[in-house]
């Protein structure tokens, strides 16, 4: 079939790859906001380097990541503790150099959704992540069956209790409904034919075993197909069912491109999912590489996710924010990391705004802006480096700011609202004041930039 | 049998919905679909677990005085309700509240296999379940998912703590809590009114600006509203400590008649493992001198018969005090129920002092009778359905 939406992005030929926008969109997108030098690093090197960069296993820093959490496991932070590990992959979201990984955890995180909640075992629910991030851009085949054989997933949906004697369906029911059929592509015989095939997947000392006892040999019949089918076996079956590549192809769509994505391209996307062997890897780099992705229908149409929110603030503007701190404002936002409010996940999107979340979104850009200890010890916002001391023109600070956080997606108007509050104090335009107080300066420019972090415009991911 | 005149009346209200859009078809949808009642329920969490047998005292029975050589309260001190039972010294408000009559205690409340936890515990009350795994909505926010209407936008339970108690987490409906509200929304500074002149116009734009200001607007309009409305709030009682804040809070936003049906208060310090004696009566005063306020408040401003208060804490404490001049973490342990509405006096039964469950009370009440109770006699809910489980109701209401 011909590829319209998922052609390749030709840049250089009125393609939406011509300017740094795209760019700024690619490391949003496939990672976090970035700061400015590094926007201009991927629109230097071009749209095909930076998609390869993105799976560059020459950055990967496992080793290095692990050594820091054997360094302070139990010495230095308690991970028994549910906020101190949270604060743990805050930490590796803000310092990573392949944040597509982290990004890719994140996604399978919120799909495999299991809550510490009832897991009640932070070793399992931090392992369960390791093992999304090992296959994060894998096989979605080979991730099926790790997750299949995961203790934290064994303990939550009761795979550890489905035994032949007493069958257990739930984990065979989300296997077939939420993590790869879909609902309306199944029966309820399914359910349980395949629940019985997963008898004896059990877990013990942290690691996944397989109680013979326990397992039901017999003859099972799976979606049109006989035979003493195991989970490894139900897992094959489900992988040639066409239902699998439109699920998860869409879903990728939906987190990295486009909220409602049109039918056409939904297509498109399964057909590019299926091609590719069911291979993460080669799917998101096509998507990455295509026209559909840097056109009008995925630039600023999803709702920045918490997490994005948080983290890519801290990496565009380069603050340093003490990750321990980030947890509960990611809860307070409605995402609290290892703790998904079901089995499906966080529905996202429009879902993540009401109230209380814009109240605590607003609250955390007032707390970041004012980090500006001193010293090296602690949290810092280097003002100096985003608005040069310098730069005393009002208007061409808000212009600055507005680029910056921006992209420049702010009417003029507002601009000249945010110019006009930058040298108001008491009530009184004071220009000069502006100029000559320092303190004052930096105190209102902070203030302006806190309130474009709480705009829709900057929401508008 | 339709009637002629209810035929009328939803003729001319899908007439009109069809004619108004948005927001005005919202609201004529609201008035369609009137409340069950218009009850309104504020649970007050006595945070730390607190020490029942130091606040409802059996003065006549030697147990307890032998438990409690130092925190024992003296007979002469005591306020009694009964020729056995008597409130703690620092709590007059609620004795004269008992004797009229608006006052419940139900005695010896607890549950099956208590947890000692504080966190365990309170989870359990909280969620109104004990089941290993905690359910993901709390009892409050249960209700709110139960009782949403598509649509219906109003804000309908607040938590006036700083912070989302599990018991107002719901699935379907957002619970705010005020003091983020307020500093969202607080017009105080001028950087929150450039916020929000920025964040809400003009109200039509590309998706997802459009969502997001309309959301942010939302947002303001409903703290503007609480705002307004209390501001002309007039109250002449005094509301002693923090706790007397949040209810004085209370007061207000039920006076501005926003559709607000839960509200949730905290009281922290109830977990005195020592020094008990100068500890328990400062908070138990405050307790008391806030609910009694509140209490009058409401009833001068003809607001009583729709408010009902339940008092609860995550447990008692054990009856046998520590060495510290303290007790430490215990079972079951009584609750209040305060309102007009309220049959006033003793429920359930004081629970044994001999007969004990290492060390602690045992519960002669389930705690989820009393949830159940208050849904299906205050709230209009299926208690059952809610609960998952059927529990006998009390004759308090």
């Amino acid at each position: 079939m011909e590829l319209v939406h998922f052609a390749p992005c030709v840049p250089g030929e009125g393609e939406p790859w011509d300017a740094k926008g795209a760019a700024a969109h690619f490391l949003r997108r496939t990672g976090f906001a970035a700061p400015t030098r590094e926007i201009q690093t991927v629109f230097d090197k071009g749209l095909e380097t930076a998609v390869a960069n993105l799976f560059d296993e020459s950055r990967d820093q496992e080793a290095e990541f692990q050594h820091i959490f054997d360094g302070i496991k139990g010495s230095f932070a308690n991970f028994d503790d549910l906020a101190q590990l949270q604060a743990w992959w805050c930490y590796r979201m803000l310092k990573t150099r392949t944040p597509l990984r982290e990004k890719l955890t994140l996604f399978w995180h919120g799909h495999f959704a299991t809550s510490n909640h009832k897991v009640g075992d932070p070793v399992k629910v931090l392992r369960q992540i390791d093992t999304l991030r090992a296959h994060a851009c894998g096989n979605f085949r080979d991730l099926v069956l790790a997750v299949s054989r995961d203790p934290a997933m064994l303990v939550y949906l009761d795979g550890e209790a489905n035994t032949r004697e007493h069958p257990n369906e739930n984990f065979a029911r989300e296997l077939l409904e939420l993590f790869t059929l879909g609902i309306g592509n199944y029966s309820e015989k399914d359910v349980r034919e395949a629940a019985r095939a997963f008898t004896g997947w059990h877990h013990d000392g942290g690691k996944f075993v397989f109680h013979a006892e326990a397992h039901d040999d017999e003859e099972k019949q799976f979606l049109g197909r006989r035979g003493g089918f195991n989970g490894a076996d139900i897992i094959d079956i489900l992988m040639q069912h066409p239902a699998l590549p439109r699920l998860i192809a869409r879903k990728l769509l939906v987190f990295f491109a486009c909220p409602e994505p049109p039918e056409e391209v939904v297509h498109e996307a399964e057909q590019v999912f299926k091609q590719s062997g069911l291979n993460i890897k080669s799917f998101l780099s096509a998507l990455f590489l295509s026209k559909f992705f840097y056109s009008p229908a995925c630039r600023h149409t999803r709702i920045s996710s918490p997490v994005e929110y948080v983290i890519g603030i801290c990496r565009m503007l380069e603050v340093r924010f003490p990750a321990v701190q980030l947890p509960e404002h990611l809860t307070a936002m409605g995402q609290e990391l290892f703790a998904p409010p079901n089995v499906k996940g966080w529905d996202g999107e429009k879902k993540w705004i009401n109230a209380t979340t814009l109240a605590a979104r607003a609250a955390f850009a007032i707390q970041l802006v004012e980090k500006y200890s001193e010293n090296e010890f602690g949290p810092h916002l280097d003002l100096t480096r985003l608005v040069p001391d310098e730069l005393n023109q009002p208007k061409m600070i808000v212009d600055l700011l507005a680029d910056r956080v921006l992209e420049g997606r702010l009417e003029n108007n507002k601009r000249l609202d945010i110019a006009d509050f930058l040298i108001t104090r008491n009530g009184m335009r004071q220009l000069d004041g502006f100029r000559n107080d320092g303190e004052f300066r930096g105190q209102q420019i902070r203030a302006a930039l806190a309130t474009m972090l709480s705009l829709p415009e900057f929401y508008a991911y | 049998m339709i009637t002629r005149r209810r035929f009328l009346g939803q003729t001319s209200f899908l007439a009109l919905s069809g004619a108004l859009p948005g927001l005005f078809a919202r609201a004529a949808l609201l008035a369609a679909t009137a409340d069950q009642n218009d009850h309104i329920l504020v649970v007050v969490e006595l945070a730390g677990g607190n020490d029942g047998l130091n606040t409802l005292i059996p003065f006549e029975n030697d147990v307890y005085h032998k438990n409690r050589p130092v925190l024992r309260i003296p007979k002469e001190n005591i306020l009694p309700l009964t020729d056995q039972l008597g409130l703690h010294p620092a709590a007059p408000g609620l004795a004269e509240l008992f004797k009229a009559g608006k006052l419940a205690i139900v005695q010896g409340v607890g549950y099956p296999n208590p947890d000692r936890s504080h966190f365990r515990s309170a989870e359990i009350w909280h969620t109104g379940s004990t089941a290993p795994t905690a359910p993901s909505a709390g009892w409050l926010g249960r209700i709110l998912d139960h009782q949403l209407v598509p649509n219906d936008e109003r804000l309908r339970g607040l938590s006036l703590a700083d912070y989302l108690p599990i018991a107002l987490q719901a699935e379907k409906v957002a619970v705010p809590v005020i003091t983020q509200l307020e500093q969202a929304a607080g017009a105080d500074s001028p950087q929150q009114k450039l916020l929000r002149q920025l964040s809400t116009t003009p109200a039509t734009a590309e998706e997802p600006i459009g969502y997001l200001r309309r959301q942010a607007a939302a947002a303001y309009f409903a703290v503007e509203q609480l705002r307004k409305k209390s501001a002309s709030f007039q109250s002449n009682v005094e509301y002693p400590g923090d706790l007397g804040k949040q209810l004085r809070r209370a007061a207000e936003i039920i006076s501005a008649d926003l559709g607000i049906r839960l509200l949730y208060v905290s009281q922290a310090g109830y977990d005195t493992h020592r020094d008990q004696s100068t500890e328990h009566p400062k908070i138990l005063g405050e307790l008391s001198g806030a609910l009694a306020a509140f209490q009058k408040d409401l009833e001068d401003h003809k607001m009583a018969d729709n408010v009902l208060v339940l008092v609860i804490s995550e447990f008692g404490r054990r009856v046998q005090e520590n060495a510290s001049g303290g007790t430490d973490h215990g079972a079951g342990s009584c609750l209040f129920l305060l309102g007009t509405r309220i049959k006033g006096g003793l429920a359930g039964s004081y629970p044994s002092l001999e007969k004990l469950d290492e060390g602690d009370l045992f519960h002669t009440v389930d705690f989820r009778s009393v949830y159940a109770t208050l849904m299906e006699k205050w709230l209009g809910c299926p208690a059952e359905k809610l609960l998952g489980q059927k529990f006998p109701l009390l004759d308090v209401l």
